[in-house]
């Protein structure tokens, strides 16, 4: 495997119960790249997204068969440690999800759990991590306030940045901007190719145009397959696959 | 809205098929006039100048209207990019058509020289491809095109042709300059047509496979 390569799947099934929501997904994340997965709903993009931290371990009467590795490391090998796995795949999610805790404390909160005692330490991270996600200039002079009284834009920069504080290689967001206007999704965009420079993105993403905008390479999914993988010029300008063209070109979904 | 957006794509397209249809019925027009010396018909040419203008810039605003609302992928956008490149070529073909109906009415009033040498046969050609070449993209289909390169090879030789006979006849009585030096730019004409032909067969090839190809 080429060592641009940080995440990889082989053969990956998932089944919820009986239903069988992964079938035989096999792909390649390259690193400082953004990647976007996209399909219809339901397609099982998210679920996708969450095995690269094992987050659907959190659900009942889910089995995972294949092999997913991050750095050649296969994360379903017994004696992985799931907090560590998380520490190094962050996730981002579709609503903002702010704690009920001032902006300084929702950023110090994940570098405090993983040990970090040090207030100017904990200073110095809390400000590279707004930096990075573009807010230090809108809260600097408020880090006690609320993270609630931030808007929705704002605060989901805010767990972008608490995302960040761990030092993630990996950053998985699921509709991050589902739920803000276009400005605050402008700005989101703006920051995933930024962010892409230091880390590896994921995003799911149900707006084509922002996959065509932000990512590099493309994943189109239907019922549970990858039907096509490729680089993102490629896939919105002249798919391989029939599905892909029918599906972007707006024929379904 | 993707119901909505193909039906406009369709009528754009359908709409750029008259357009080219007009464009080359200039063309065919200023030819035949050329060859039975008849004003009238070149006038007719001369007079549809602006209604071809008109069409391509109403359907290049159509077509940012579905790139500006639609934002479109893959094949529907390969295609509004072709459709753009084909009202472009039609434009082009149609003021050719101008051009050799402005010459027919300067030179209609002398008998033409050595029947005209290969023009006519050089314009069936000519025009034989630009058919072609329309058929395919109304019918996103390839075959019409597959022998281009071998035809716009005989219409590059044919220019040729004229062009040295043309130059025979002018060294041999000066008093034909200036009608074989118009035969001469009209294959010119004629070349550049089946050359537009040629642009609008790449165009409809990546339209159809999303691959570039050249056509010499």
């Amino acid at each position: 495997m080429s060592s641009d390569v940080i995440i990889a799947t082989h053969d990956l099934n998932l089944w919820y119960n009986s239903t069988h929501a992964l079938q035989s997904v096999s792909m390649q994340v390259k690193k400082n790249n953004v990647t976007a997965l996209i399909g219809p709903s339901g397609c099982g993009k998210s679920t996708l997204l969450r095995c690269f931290n094992r987050l659907n371990d959190l659900i009942d009467h889910v089995r995972v068969t294949g092999e997913i590795t991050l750095d050649s490391e296969n994360i379903h090998r017994p004696g992985t440690d799931v907090v560590s796995l998380r520490k190094r795949v962050g996730m981002v999610f579709q609503k903002p999800n702010p704690f009920p805790k001032s902006i300084y404390e929702n950023v110090a909160y994940g570098p405090r759990v993983h040990g970090v005692r040090d207030t100017k330490e904990l200073d110095r991270i809390v400000e590279e991590s707004l930096r990075h996600a573009a807010l230090w200039d809108e809260v600097k002079d408020r880090l006690s306030d609320s993270a609630l009284s931030l808007s929705g834009g704002q605060q989901q920069r805010l767990c972008i940045a608490r995302t960040l504080a761990v030092g993630p290689e990996v950053i998985l967001m699921d509709e991050p901007c589902s739920a803000l206007d276009p400005i605050a999704t402008a700005k989101i965009e703006n920051l995933i190719d930024l962010l892409k420079k230091e880390y590896t993105v994921i995003i799911v993403t149900h707006n084509m145009q922002q996959a065509a905008r932000v990512s590099d390479y493309t994943g189109f999914m239907y019922l549970g397959k990858l039907i096509e993988c490729g680089k993102t010029s490629q896939i919105f300008e002249h798919p391989n696959e029939e599905l892909t063209e029918n599906y972007i070109t707006g024929r379904f979904g | 809205m993707a119901e909505k957006f193909h039906t406009e794509l369709d009528n754009v397209k359908n709409e750029t098929v008259v357009m080219a249809r007009f464009g080359r019925a200039m063309l065919r027009d200023a030819v035949d006039a050329l060859v039975r010396q008849d004003p009238d018909l070149a006038e007719g040419v001369v007079a549809r100048k602006d209604e071809i203008h008109t069409m391509e810039v109403r359907l290049e605003e159509d077509c940012y209207h579905l790139i500006a609302t639609g934002q479109p992928m893959a094949k529907d956008m390969r295609t509004i990019v072709c459709t753009l490149k084909v009202i472009a070529a039609s434009h082009r073909i149609g003021r050719y058509g101008k051009v050799i109906a402005k010459i027919v009415q300067e030179i209609s009033d002398k008998p033409h020289i050595a029947r005209m040498m290969s023009i006519p046969h050089m314009a069936d050609l000519a025009i034989g491809m630009i058919d072609d070449a329309i058929e395919a993209y109304e019918k996103d289909s390839l075959r019409q095109i597959a022998e281009f390169p071998a035809r716009d090879d005989t219409i590059d030789a044919l220019r040729h042709s004229i062009f040295r006979e043309g130059i025979t006849h002018m060294m041999e009585d000066p008093k034909t300059i200036t009608r074989c030096t118009h035969y001469i730019m009209v294959a010119r004409y004629l070349e550049r047509c089946a050359d537009h032909a040629c642009k609008i067969a790449e165009n409809v090839h990546y339209m159809e496979t999303g691959e570039r190809v050249e056509i010499h």
